[in-house]
């Protein structure tokens, strides 16, 4: 099967010896919505550039519908990038800048104009289309970009931190818009953020990146479930690490590690050390179900933040977890601060893995 | 407290700044109007435009040759539209190659900068040696002319580059993105937006070329332009005719100003004045 993208361990080291990025792979399927996650300076900028055409590629390949375009210019290749800056043409209309690329493509007049039209429409432009865009307001602009690149119909869309530049009530309206968008139109995306919530909200499969390095590819819920390495289960949601020794499978297919807490057994094979509990799988009431991992504590803070408990649990002298429980219980709320408190975790939502 | 004392010297010292800029061409503007009879100098014996008339060889008879200036005027002109070409044309290629660091842009980068910081006579008197050695004729359309870009080139030069520091390059990424060819993607983005640069530094370029004068004095060879001319008539005697000519010349200048600023205007409301749609 042919994919819209695939990205063959590439790379980029500047002549000075820094490496952005190493051995990234990645097949996009098309129609998907793929997010590339990590703290700036990780990469991912850089990636989706290299895929722009913008970046030189120093090792690897980039394949766009089975054709190798590691060497083709930006121009030829059937992508359209969306800037956080929205890099808007500041000489020209509304309209002008959307028909931009039909109109130096010689496009007749006719189609152009109504591909013109039907995308102003679609982003409710039609009002400010003979005015200036420099003029008019964040969200605007954003859209003016959207429809300016997506205009001439690429295969792959690659958005560079769109949201960024927005404030928060305008960035959840233009996110909705871009899922809706994307299932409409059933191009590929590539996104680029640091933002969590917009990875995890709205991409079929989110990459992790860290120090130019791929930390994980996965379903947004299976990153948030099972991480696969320490950056990701600190950076996604809000988990705790064991540290411990491998202590071998148990006899129903669970790894076991031994922590100064006691044996922690958790989804792995047995011979990982670190066992990774997300802060919600925390019970306080324990269910005395077979296998239960028990953690005896005392609590050290509570703070209710809406339907959400947020709870800090003192396991020893050095040891403090944040513990995640629906505020609405009433024994969330019977908790007194100091109080010895017993914590209570399935080993199923409990993963295991390597340092 | 501070604006006391700051305030009263920062006026006193523009009100010197303006009188000195505009004393001479107002002194100047005012002795042009002397009579037929009247010296360059005051007191005003009476009012006239006889200078003028001089000037234009309209006046009857007179003891005073009319001032040779008609040829040099063309000539200069001319000269300073073909240095205002290839300078800025220069000056805008060259610093869209500094955008991106290349081997050895410090050192080129200094290169360009020396045609405006070495002494035109050094340079004026150099060319017209080195064009005696090569047994190359000396003429302002030649060795005055490639003078005059090697001298305002750098301007056109520093001016595009204070432009482009400015420049967003993601706009052209974004063109580039929409599939448009870097030609065009010059042609329609990058030019208009960094026009008023452009504007500037041909400006620049034609100012400076307009009355440059030690570097075309020793190269300029037999027909001498405007500056030139102007001077040999020193070496006779003054006569306000040269003053009445002084005025046209600034009246020249700011009429060239004019349209600078007029072109500006028109070029950054452009686009907010857009109705329709270009038919490319």
């Amino acid at each position: 099967m042919v994919h819209d993208l695939e990205l063959i361990s590439v790379g980029k080291t500047y002549p000075d010896g820094t490496v952005a990025v190493s051995d990234f792979d990645l097949k996009v399927e098309k129609g998907e919505f793929v997010a590339f996650l990590g703290p700036s300076g990780c990469g991912k900028s850089t990636t989706l550039r290299m895929i722009a055409g913008f970046e030189h590629i120093t090792n690897g390949d980039v394949l766009m519908m089975g054709q190798n375009v590691t060497d083709v210019p930006p121009e030829k290749r059937p992508t359209s990038m969306i800037f956080q800056n929205y890099a808007l043409f500041p000489h020209m209309s509304v309209r002008e800048n959307v028909a931009f690329g039909l109109d130096v493509k010689g496009t007749p007049k006719t189609e152009r104009d109504r591909k013109v039209d039907r995308i102003l429409d679609m982003f409710d432009l039609e009002q400010v289309a003979d005015r200036k865009a420099d003029k008019l307001s964040g969200g605007q602009r954003q859209r003016i970009a959207l429809a300016r690149g997506l205009v001439v119909e690429p295969e792959i869309l690659l958005l560079d931190e769109p949201l960024g530049a927005l404030d928060a009530n305008l960035r959840r309206i233009i996110q909705n818009e871009l899922k809706l968008l994307q299932r409409e139109l059933g191009i590929t995306f590539i996104f680029v953020t640091h933002a969590q919530s917009e990875a995890l909200g709205l991409s079929d499969r989110v990459v992790v990146m860290s120090n130019g390095v791929v930390e994980q590819i996965s379903p947004p819920r299976d990153l948030y479930r099972r991480p696969k390495t320490p950056f990701v289960a600190d950076f996604i949601g809000s988990n705790t690490v064991f540290e411990g020794t491998p202590k071998g499978a148990t006899a129903k297919g669970f790894g076991r590690i031994e922590t100064p807490f006691g044996l922690i057994e958790g989804v792995g094979l047995g011979n990982e050390s670190l066992a990774v509990v997300p802060a919600e799988a925390f019970r306080i009431t324990p269910q005395n179900t077979p296998g239960e991992i028990r953690f005896e504590g005392r609590l050290a803070e509570r703070k209710l933040v809406g339907a959400v408990g947020h709870l800090k649990v003192r396991l020893s002298e050095d040891r403090e977890i944040a513990v995640e429980v629906s505020a609405d219980r009433p024994e969330v709320r019977a908790l007194e601060l100091g109080a010895p408190i017993t914590l209570g975790v399935d080993p199923a939502s409990v993963t295991l893995i390597h340092t | 407290m501070e604006s006391r004392i700051l305030r009263p010297t920062l006026a006193i010292y523009t009100a010197c700044f303006l009188l000195f800029l505009y004393g001479p061409m107002i002194v100047l503007a005012i002795l042009s109007f002397q009579s037929i009879d009247g010296g360059p100098q005051f007191p005003i014996r009476d009012w006239s435009i006889y200078w003028y008339e001089h000037l234009l060889g309209l006046a009857e008879t007179s003891r005073v040759s009319q001032l040779p200036v008609g040829e040099s005027l063309i000539r200069s002109i001319v000269l300073a539209f073909m240095t205002t070409v290839v300078a800025t044309v220069l000056g805008v290629m060259s610093a869209e190659a500094f955008r991106t660091k290349f081997k050895g842009s410090g050192p080129a980068f200094y290169l360009i900068i020396l045609g405006m910081m070495v002494p035109g006579v050094l340079v004026g008197l150099g060319m017209a040696l080195l064009s005696n050695t090569l047994d190359l004729g000396r003429a302002w359309w030649g060795t005055s002319f490639v003078l005059h870009v090697v001298y305002t080139y750098p301007f056109a030069f520093l001016v595009m580059l204070a432009i482009f520091n400015r420049f967003d390059r993601t706009v052209e990424e974004a063109s580039l993105s929409l599939g448009v060819s870097p030609a065009q993607t010059f042609r329609r983005v990058t030019f208009p937006i960094i026009f008023p640069g452009v504007l500037s530094a041909m400006l620049f370029s034609f100012t400076l070329s307009y009355d440059e004068f030690a570097r075309t004095l020793f190269t300029a060879g037999r027909d001498l332009t405007l500056p030139l001319a102007i001077y040999g008539t020193f070496s006779v005697e003054i006569y306000p005719n040269l003053f009445a000519f002084g005025v046209l010349t600034t009246l020249f200048s700011f009429t060239l100003l004019v349209i600078y600023g007029l072109l500006m205007k028109r070029f950054t409301s452009k686009a907010s004045r857009y109705k329709g749609q270009e038919d490319a």
